[in-house]
């Protein structure tokens, strides 16, 4: 058996609204809310880290699993926008935890970071003990970056999500979870060194589509399930209307599928786990109930996971 | 015109969101006839109309882009 004991988030609280996006590019706000589903995204302030959010995640996490960080066995964290090419953010984190001599690393992965580390804490944590799990991203100021596109500029925004994943029983269990690569289509979604964020869209869209469905399905029939059974569906909150096609593909009722990108935009690697931790915080995870989370994200990389809670 | 461009015509019809085209070889994306989310129903309607899925690897915009592109993707697939 493998828990999740605690969950926690962290979200900077400067906004960027459509209406200063709509100026910026010469369109219209309702346009960036019909392509989107976003409102508003949340943006460090100057200075402000990605270190700096994902620690604070970390101890929110580390709270409401009424733990201490010395009870920790290891650390991994997922980032596409790490602060420095090396050391990862996952030591940054560890040295303000102060908890030296277990493994810390870094997933270096986009999109698809929270849900490549929960999937590997789960592996971990039978050997190591309770794993922090951290999905941190900074993605405002790589959006800065020239030649600034509308495409992704409405899309994207920064914070940070956390859980403990540790071995044994608990209200929160995880009873299953995959996650898969293909590089066919690695260069339609890719930042290169100091560069743009540069993606296809329409490939992009295709693909995690695709994946998404699949990695659901799959999911389910493993387990003997039909969407049905789920209770609540949490996606990697990349655009509404790629949720909305997904769920509809499937046949998801849309009121079992949570949205939090409308307030934060799409927070990459931190996506998942931030609508985890508010899930759980609202009340959302009852008793009784099955959650069925999915993300796909640049590599390409997908992923499904199945959690019961008591 | 093919019979295959014909349905595949019809398909995008059922999902346009512009005026299709005359012309087989248009760009379906310049003329705003479908849009990354409704490329993704196009191949949806397609497949169903065709009773063929679209394999993942396959599955790239430019193939999509036009109606003489799609009918003879589902020939070429006919002809195995």
């Amino acid at each position: 058996m493998t828990t999740i004991a605690g969950f926690g988030h962290c979200l900077p609280e400067d906004v960027i609204d459509n209406a200063a996006l709509s100026a910026e590019f010469g369109v219209e706000e309702a346009w960036i809310l019909s392509a989107t589903g976003i409102g508003t995204r949340r943006c460090v302030a100057p200075g402000e880290t990605v270190g700096d959010l994902a620690a604070r995640a970390a101890l929110a996490a580390l709270a409401d699993a009424e733990m201490s960080a010395t009870d920790l066995g290891a650390i991994v964290v997922g980032t596409g926008t790490p602060d420095r090419q090396f050391p990862g953010v996952s030591a940054e984190v560890q040295k303000r935890l102060a908890v030296p001599g277990i493994p810390a690393f870094d997933i270096h992965l986009a999109s698809i970071g929270g849900l490549f580390a929960l999937a590997t804490a789960a592996a971990l944590c039978g050997q190591y003990g309770p794993v922090l799990v951290i999905g941190a991203e900074v993605m405002t100021p790589v959006m800065a970056r020239e030649p600034r596109v509308k495409e992704t500029a409405i899309l994207f925004g920064d914070g940070a999500g956390a859980c403990i994943v540790s071995p044994g029983d608990g209200a929160v269990t995880i009873d299953d979870i995959r996650i898969a690569s293909d590089a066919t289509f690695s260069d339609a979604l890719r930042m290169d060194f100091g560069g743009p964020l540069v993606m296809d869209g329409r490939t992009v869209i295709l693909q995690a589509n695709r994946k998404l469905q699949s990695a659901i399905s799959e999911l389910l029939a493993r387990n003997g399930l039909s969407p049905s059974d789920i209770d609540l569906f949490l996606f990697h909150q990349a655009n509404l209307n790629l949720l909305k096609q997904v769920g509809g593909a499937l046949g998801i009722s849309p009121e079992k599928v949570f949205v939090n990108l409308d307030r934060y935009g799409n927070t990459s690697s931190a996506s998942l786990l931030i609508a985890m931790s508010e899930a759980h915080a609202a009340g959302l995870f009852r008793p009784g109930t099955r959650s069925a989370l999915a993300a796909f994200g640049a590599g390409m990389g997908w992923g499904a996971a199945l959690l019961s809670f008591k | 015109m093919s019979s295959t461009a014909d349905k595949v015509r019809s398909a995008l019809e059922a999902v346009a969101r512009a005026p299709v085209p005359a012309e087989d070889d248009a760009s379906l994306f310049d003329a705003g006839v479908i849009d990354s989310f409704g490329l993704m129903e196009f191949i949806g309607e397609l497949e169903k109309r065709f009773g063929v899925r679209v394999p993942d690897e396959e599955l790239t915009p430019r193939k999509f882009e036009t109606i003489a592109k799609v009918a003879a993707w589902f020939d070429a697939r006919k002809r195995g």
